[in-house]
């Protein structure tokens, strides 16, 4: 727990002076800081639970969606129309999880693909609502204590906010008894429900976080986009995106996630000039040596090598 | 008011498609079946036979359908050899390794047919594009009744093989029973390359017969058609030959008069739906045997 905080620490005191440092290259952090969030939330989910979705693209649309049109067609403060879209995601993840939890294995990963699909071609189709497939654009936003949104400047601290908050809370999990029993559910559902443990309940419960932090990430998103079309909020590719970034950093634990995150949107803007579109080519060949070769992910093989280290070490003394 | 023509002509053209439909999932199902693994590759492949055949077309001029020659020898090793090099050292760690190591061969497919042909989309123009055949009050694109043939003729292959070989024998023991057929004799590990480079040249080959019908992009249509291939097998039961060209002719009637008598727009939605339904309903598929789970 110390160390996680101590961690938690050194990550706010880079964010505080990355702007110092690269004041010109605000917007890759801006990306890299809400995957950090969107991975580690994914990973509530993913990780801890065990359950992985392919759909998560959905909440991110959801919340840029409430977002925009909460602004644009009711005058909606962003902040009180972000809430909205988190306790509607949380409403959503508890209905498609209390229809799918009964599936085990690869069909909740199928049905999640199927759910963010059936989404986007909603916000294509139904233009009345969200603009259809020529999308919103947001033009005024409030300016909550003289703050400029539209400012780069403003959107990285608060992205920096969002990134902190999510990694916060699975910090706090981790030791928390929730936290103990999404482990116990991801291990083996039948022993954890003989510990006592609704493995339903707890499976539910993380969807539900999962779904409404990433659906306020999303919200964000929508605002540093200001333009929001379905093709890129509902877009399958970001739900893969984000799992894979959080499978790659490795699944189920704390850094695993950020890491993923910063390598991979950090090497993605390197290799943006080389590959161009083709970006996501990254993530492909990395996927494969994470399978083939370090299962854990990146942090999870790191940590797992390092306390092999420290007990081979004290097995000699 | 419903015109008996017209819903036949929908008819009839909602089979052809879910002809091809039912190819994709074939080879899906085929590969679950006997490896367990869920191939988010699959559409990819269709997409590479698509790109196959519009190469051919670039080089040589002819017609995409006798690109088969080249693609399904080559598609049949290129499968093989990914299974050898990529899923035989996972085949024992759990189902979602291989999952998402298929899901990294998509990316990797994709976003190289990206960088090689680019972003447009791209399609074979057949100088028979527009024929249709008249068959009493009904016109039957020419391109489909080819695509129809075709599925046909590789279905009917397929059956053949799987029922009447030494070696198809040994692909149907494989899936019902791994272990079974070890005992007796039969290489596993020699039919699970095998049957993945079938599943293979089964999905390249309904891309190239798509190709006169449908434009390629490099990226998007594969995961369409992984999709399409996920609900064909879902709607009639995962690993099952049978159900899942069921579910392919089901897929493709339920889109074209779905399209055609209710919103357009929500053409692909009603596949989804459906599969969402038979899913929570009925995971074990429409066609499938009610097993109780212990």
């Amino acid at each position: 727990m110390r160390t996680h905080l101590l961690g938690l620490a050194a990550f706010v005191a880079l964010g505080l002076a990355y702007p110092v440092l690269f004041p010109s290259a605000l917007t890759i952090a801006i990306t890299i800081l809400l995957f950090v969030g969107w991975a580690t939330a994914w990973d509530v989910l993913g990780g801890w639970a065990g359950q992985v979705s392919l759909g998560h693209a959905a909440f991110v649309g959801l919340g840029a969606y409430f977002v925009a049109i909460g602004v644009t067609e009711y005058g909606l403060a962003p902040w009180w129309s972000a809430l909205l879209g988190m306790a509607v995601a949380a409403a959503l993840a508890f209905a498609w999880g209390w229809l799918t939890f009964g599936l085990r294995g690869p069909y909740f990963t199928l049905s999640t693909i199927a759910f963010a699909e059936i989404l986007r071609l909603v916000a294509i189709n139904e233009g009345w609502l969200t603009g259809g497939a020529t999308g919103v654009f947001i033009m005024t936003l409030p300016e909550p204590f003289g703050l400029d949104l539209f400012d780069r400047q403003t959107q990285y601290w608060l992205a920096l906010g969002f990134a902190v908050l999510v990694i916060g809370i699975v910090v706090a999990l981790s030791r928390g008894r929730f936290g103990y029993a999404l482990r116990a559910v991801r291990e083996d559902e039948d022993a954890a429900m003989a510990a006592g443990i609704d493995p339903k309940r707890t499976k539910l419960k993380a969807f539900m976080l999962s779904g409404a932090l990433t659906a306020l990430g999303g919200g964000l998103y929508g605002i540093v986009l200001s333009f929001l079309e379905p093709h890129v909020m509902f877009y399958l590719l970001l739900s893969v995106q984000i799992a894979l970034t959080a499978i790659i950093g490795g699944r189920g634990t704390i850094w695993g996630p950020a890491a993923g995150a910063m390598v991979l949107i950090g090497s993605g803007e390197v290799f943006r000039t080389t590959f161009a579109e083709a970006n996501l080519l990254i993530y492909g060949v990395l996927i494969l040596v994470i399978v083939l070769f370090a299962p854990r992910g990146l942090v999870g093989e790191a940590t797992r090598r390092a306390i092999r280290r420290r007990y081979a070490k004290r097995a000699q003394s | 008011m419903l015109d008996l023509a017209i819903f036949i002509q929908n008819l009839a053209n909602g089979l052809l498609i879910g002809g091809v439909y039912a190819l994709i999932g074939v080879g899906l199902t085929l590969v679950f079946g006997v490896m367990r693994t869920i191939n988010f590759a699959h559409g990819d492949f269709v997409v590479l036979g698509m790109y196959g055949a519009v190469l051919f077309d670039l080089v040589f001029g002819f017609d995409p359908y006798l690109s088969l020659l080249i693609a399904l020898p080559v598609a049949f090793v290129v499968g093989m050899v990914v299974e050898r090099a990529i899923l035989a050292p996972i085949a024992d760690a759990p189902a979602e390794s291989s999952l998402l190591a298929t899901l990294g061969l998509s990316l990797i497919i994709g976003n190289l047919l990206l960088l090689t042909f680019g972003g447009e989309p791209r399609s074979v123009q057949v100088p028979y594009a527009s024929d249709t055949v008249r068959i009493g009050e009904v016109n039957l694109s020419v391109v489909l009744l080819a695509a129809g043939a075709a599925t046909t003729a590789m279905i009917g292959a397929l059956y053949w093989f799987l029922e009447r070989t030494e070696r198809g024998r040994a692909v149907r023991a494989t899936a019902e029973n791994r272990l079974g057929a070890e005992l007796v004799g039969i290489d596993t590990r020699r039919v699970q390359s095998f049957v993945f480079g079938m599943g293979t040249a089964l999905a390249v080959t309904a891309g190239v017969t798509l190709i006169p019908l449908l434009f390629a992009t490099p990226t998007f249509t594969g995961a369409i058609f992984t999709l399409k291939a996920f609900v064909v097998t879902v709607l009639g039961g995962l690993g099952r030959v049978g159900a899942a060209i069921g579910g392919g002719l089901l897929l493709g009637v339920v889109e074209v008069l779905g399209a055609s008598y209710f919103l357009s727009e929500y053409r692909d939605a009603y596949g989804l739906l459906a599969f969402l339904l038979v899913l929570l309903l009925r995971p074990e598929g429409l066609f499938g045997k009610t097993v109780k789970r212990v």
